[in-house]
């Protein structure tokens, strides 16, 4: 697969170029350029917003199709948790990673355990290392990437435990390979994602220089393939290994249910998640010990990617966690010994990636805030986007940095008409 | 005239208004980001001005967070419409707070707003009329980064 920079593009075709996707990007990522949106790279999160919203189907994800599984000699299908949410009442977990099995994986194992681990993981890190607290799940690879944007000073208090995707395909790539003689490059090791997100966590991954995975193919695409051989199954063994702590991961919650701690906090959306960065990033979230920030709303069961109902989706999340228990079926023992030996751990260091600043030299860069002031000053503040920015300030701030122009704005336009008609305006009138 | 090297904007503080408390701060801190003055100042920067805000909205009717910043410093100006305060010193204590019951129950009212302010600044002056209110004058310095 080419390398993407992105996991969405816009489908030119079928953008219109309305506003919706402008009005709802949380980093005001995207602009109406010639009646066409157009994402700015470096302000994009990945977070999907653009296409949960976009009326014409024109932000397209770009994950894994399922012809570039024959690359391979051996596939390898890790599932989020999500998957067992999507198929009603009846479907149990294992029934559905049978289903998985059986559509052509050569393997499919159950990501649920991965997240179990990773839960007993973090709270042995919780408990054994000092440090500045509270310390943020690294799960999200949107909150990732909002953080190293956005909040690049809390990047050193992201947790340094991979995510159980990453180390689920570490451990099952490792282990099939040795099996059958095969180089780790013959095996496909493909994530089932709700999200586009975790297709930039693979093709450009932070923390790590490359991704254990090869891939994702997301729930939408492998929906339909799941639920018609679902009802008939061939084969009969047992996949699932994982108990409601795993499982529970779907949904926002999930990562701190089975820690044994009171001060862990779980927030989802992307709006709260950032109003939660910019309290602990203003120090007010004293005495909290770890926070699990998902993007999406309700976690992953709100994946973009995803089928059902996200309020169906967690009605059955929550039965599953009760039918399979909240007790961990994993051995601290073994999670500590492996913990020891750094197969949880990121492996590098977070790198930021903050936005430029208005201009490189401050003393510039502060006439430009000037600037940008005085323009705001002048343009109507209805934030109505017909510019091609999602509101006036973003406007001004790209007339300052040369990417667009005053007269973008039809209200200005009409604003210098009317002074030039009658010499007087309602706005500028006294 | 205004010096064109000097962003100035002040942001207005209610008081009692505890739902939107850390804003003006927070809204500092951003166009601080934006100018690209390092994370170390920035942290300063934004603790000082968070304590000022709060004791605005705790203490005072009303008030306005001005903040100047030229390519040598951030100055942050606190002024507010209030109760002012008796013993400056006293306030400079730390631990020592005039803060009621409910606001510590909030977690507010530590004794270390004024301190904490004064830790982080490279200038810092407290001028205050009781009954009348009171201005914080904080001078940080940019440091020429190596």
């Amino acid at each position: 697969m080419p390398e993407q920079l992105h996991s969405i593009k816009i489908d030119e075709g079928r953008c219109v170029g309305c506003i919706t996707c402008m009005k709802a990007c949380p980093t005001k990522a995207i602009r109406v350029r010639n009646r066409k949106a157009v994402i700015i790279g470096e302000r994009c999160i990945d977070c999907g917003e653009c296409f949960r919203v976009c009326p014409h189907r024109a932000v397209t994800p770009l994950t894994t199709s399922a012809s570039d599984l024959e690359a391979f000699k051996m596939t390898i299908a890790l599932p989020s948790p999500v998957l067992y949410s999507q198929f009603g009442r009846n479907a149990m977990p294992n029934e559905i990673l049978l289903a998985l099995k059986t559509i052509g994986f050569s393997y499919v194992f159950d990501e649920a355990w991965l997240c179990e681990m990773v839960t007993t993981a973090i709270e042995e890190y919780l408990e054994t290392q000092d440090g500045p607290r509270p310390l943020i799940s690294s799960t999200c690879p949107a909150v990732v990437r909002l953080i190293a944007m956005r909040y690049p000073n809390l990047l050193p208090l992201i947790i340094p435990i991979d995510a159980p995707r990453e180390v689920a395909a570490k451990r099952y790539r490792t282990m099939k390979g040795n099996k059958h003689g095969l180089s780790p490059k013959e095996i496909g090791v493909i994530h089932i994602t709700p999200c586009p997100a975790k297709m930039i966590s693979i093709n450009r991954p932070l923390g790590t220089d490359k991704s254990h995975l090869d891939g994702a193919i997301s729930i939408r695409d492998i929906y339909g393939p799941i639920l018609t051989v679902l009802k008939d199954l061939d084969e009969d063994m047992i996949i699932q290994q994982s108990s409601g702590v795993g499982i529970g991961w779907a949904m926002t919650g999930g990562e701190i249910r089975g820690l044994n701690m009171d001060t862990c906090l779980a927030v989802s959306g992307v709006q709260d998640v950032m109003t939660i960065l910019d309290d602990v990033e203003a120090g007010k979230l004293k005495g909290i010990d770890y926070l699990e920030c998902l993007i999406c709303p309700d976690g992953c069961i709100g994946g973009p990617l995803t089928v059902e109902n996200r309020h169906l989706a967690k009605n059955r999340v929550e039965t599953l966690v009760k039918m399979f228990g909240e007790k961990t079926r994993v051995s601290r023992e073994l999670v500590k010994r492996q913990y020891k030996a750094g197969f949880f751990s990121l492996k590098q260091q977070l790198e930021a990636s903050p936005l430029p600043p208005l201009d490189p030299d401050q003393t510039k860069a502060i006439e430009k805030a000037r600037e940008r002031k005085e323009i705001v000053q002048k343009l109507p503040g209805t934030d109505c986007g017909a510019c091609g920015a999602p509101d006036c300030r973003t406007l001004a701030e790209d007339v300052v940095l040369g990417h667009a122009l005053l007269s973008d704005c039809p209200f200005m336009e009409s604003k210098n008409d009317v002074l030039k008609s009658s010499g007087c305006h309602p706005k500028t009138r006294k | 005239m205004p010096d064109n090297n000097v962003f100035e904007q002040s942001f207005p503080v209610k008081g009692g208004d505890f739902a939107n408390a850390g804003e003006a701060s927070c809204q500092v801190k951003e166009i601080l980001k934006e100018i690209g003055v390092g994370a170390d100042i920035i942290r300063r920067v934004a603790i000082a001005a968070y304590e000022a805000e709060m004791n605005v909205v705790m203490y005072a009717r009303e008030g306005e967070v001005r903040v100047s910043i030229s390519p040598e410093m951030v100055n942050l100006i606190i002024e507010d419409e209030g109760q002012g305060i008796e013993n400056i010193d006293l306030a400079m204590q730390e631990g020592y707070s005039t803060a009621t019951e409910e606001m510590r129950e909030m977690g507010f009212g530590a004794g270390m707003g004024l301190p904490n302010m004064k830790k982080n600044s490279d200038e810092f002056k407290v001028t205050s009329e009781v009954g009348k209110g009171t201005k914080i004058d904080i001078r940080i310095r940019m440091e020429k980064e190596t």
